[in-house]
């Protein structure tokens, strides 16, 4: 029941996506409409993936945690279209311009960095690969919060004049790379030590 | 989930009374908490899918009245390019960058309700020999409807473009009547600053110092192209567009016709530009159309022409957008000195 719900939140923006570029609801731009909704739904996917252990310690809810798969994939499925309307859009399917794009600048670099660490954690977000990375899965999946705190700087490097919203989503990356980082026991450890 | 019941400690009391399990409050709490979140972003959502549907149902409007009328019997103007395809009024009306009003492409149009357009007064001061202000009604020189009309491609930094009729007369026959003086090497533009009527003047979080400023060289600012906007399709009452009062200059990025001008000044040394004041490595003074030349964060050698009827259009950029002839001889020597 929850799941079922948690699968309907999380698709709902690629439906609205879906049916306004149907029907052409999506502005003067749909071009970037489509990259800009797609790109920010990934960074408040993965702002709620941060967001769930959180929420279920402060409501002793644990069943709360398993729910990070489910909502990390859909948080992949954002940053890939993201990534292939600015492929598409930006770069007119001109592909060989890409790793001029990714070298020079320093937003695109960041924005794909974020990509990739989601893509690794996609591929292994499966039993098989929880079975047989073991500890290194868990190691793997910490990056999280690596992917989280790349999209926050790609965002803040996109901005021209309002910094706004771009510093909102990096002070909430920052606030929630704190509370992990008080939760681990390494930091208590060193904090005892 | 629920209640317990509980006896009460104190021995005094026999009552049996209902506590809350703390544990099931909280969770309660945060699935309150959760769907005050996600219901706030499904009226986002809801808002933005209303205001594109109203936009759709204009859209057939505007439509109409772009294909009824016949831009080449309008146009007057040697200078404009005739029998051109144009884009439809309500992407040029609706799609702007106007960071007075918000920096969301949908922001003027919809930020710019009350803004006071009339009476409208511009100064126009520095080294001429006739100072002073005037209202634009005066500026036009004549009425509204006769004014020249000229097609131009309006190129915005951001790499997408626009053709766009605009009503006005040459820059000139305006800067000539206020006569400047022989040392005045460029002339400066400033915009009105009216925080109470410009959201985008109080944003808390803004790179830009408001009012925004402008200027050009005195031989840009006499050039034939250059031109005294008053509207554009037709229409003056578009603050989205810098109404009552803007500069358009087609071989140039878009954000360096300035807008809404109150001030003119003519100066001998080079005065200050917003955009580029507030990041001179991406923008630089002269902000001339050169696709070889990359903004830092993308590439410049082709834009995204958008027409309005859902058709965006991938073209290679042109050298002073197209208008080289034209301009080209304003800048010898290395365009990286103008860009």
């Amino acid at each position: 029941m929850i799941r079922a719900l948690v699968h309907i939140a999380c698709a709902l923006p690629a439906i609205l996506l879906f049916t306004g570029w149907q029907y052409s609801y999506l502005g003067v731009d749909p071009e970037k409409t489509l990259i800009w909704e797609t790109g920010i739904w990934g960074f408040n996917l993965i702002l709620v993936v941060l967001l769930l252990p959180v929420a279920a310690k402060w409501a002793n809810w644990p069943e709360l945690r398993q729910y990070r798969r489910a909502v990390g994939l859909w948080a992949f499925f954002y940053a890939t279209a993201h990534f292939f309307f600015f492929v598409i859009f930006l770069l007119g399917w001109n592909i060989g311009n890409l790793p001029k794009e990714l070298s020079e600048r320093p937003y695109i670099t960041f924005g794909f960095g974020a990509w990739c660490v989601l893509f690794a954690m996609a591929i292994t977000s499966n039993h098989y690969a929880v079975k047989h990375l073991k500890r290194a899965w868990k190691k793997l999946h910490i990056l999280v919060y690596v992917a989280a705190t790349l999209a926050a700087i790609h965002y803040i490097l996109m901005v021209r004049s309002d910094y706004g919203w771009a510093s909102t989503y990096a002070l909430i990356v920052l606030l929630l790379c704190g509370t992990r980082l008080l939760r681990s026991k390494k930091t208590y450890r060193w904090l005892k030590r | 989930m629920g209640q317990v019941y509980q006896f009460a400690k104190d021995k005094n009391c026999s009552v049996m009374t209902r506590v809350t399990d703390p544990i099931a409050y909280k969770r309660r709490k945060l699935i309150v908490g959760a769907l005050g979140v996600a219901s706030l972003g499904a009226f986002g959502n809801l808002r933005y899918k209303g205001r594109i549907s109203a936009q759709a149902s204009q859209l057939s409007q505007d439509q109409l009245e772009t294909s009824d009328k016949d831009y080449i019997e309008l146009d007057r103007s040697t200078l404009s390019l005739t029998e051109r395809r144009i884009t439809q009024k309500y992407a040029a009306t609706n799609y702007n960058n106007a960071y007075e009003f918000g920096w969301n492409k949908s922001d003027p149009a919809h930020q710019s309700g009350g803004f006071t357009m009339r009476p409208w007064s511009v100064t126009f001061d520095g080294l001429c020999h006739r100072p002073g202000t005037f209202d634009v009604d005066d500026l036009m020189g004549m009425p509204f409807n006769q004014l020249e009309e000229r097609i131009y491609d309006f190129r915005c930094v951001e790499a997408w473009s626009m053709v766009i009729p605009y009503n006005g007369r040459p820059l000139r026959q305006i800067l000539k009547a206020a006569e400047p003086m022989g040392s005045a090497k460029y002339v400066a533009f400033t915009s009105i600053f009216r925080p109470e009527e410009m959201p985008g003047q109080t944003a808390p979080f803004s790179a830009i110092e408001w009012p925004y400023v402008e200027g050009l060289t005195i031989e840009e600012a006499m050039h034939p192209l250059a031109f005294a906007t008053f509207g554009v399709y037709g229409d003056r009452e578009l603050p989205q567009n810098g109404m009552p009062f803007r500069i358009t200059l087609p071989w140039k990025y878009g954000f360096k016709s300035a807008k809404f001008v109150v001030r003119v000044t003519f100066m001998e040394k080079q005065p200050p530009a917003t955009w580029n004041q507030t990041n001179p490595r991406e923008y630089g003074w002269y902000s001339n159309v050169y696709p070889d030349i990359d903004h830092p964060r993308w590439s410049q050698s082709t834009e995204r022409r958008i027409w309005g009827d859902g058709d965006i259009e991938r073209i290679k950029s042109l050298p002073y957008n197209g208008y080289g002839g034209q301009v080209a001889h304003l800048y010898p020597g290395d365009n990286k000195k103008y860009r």
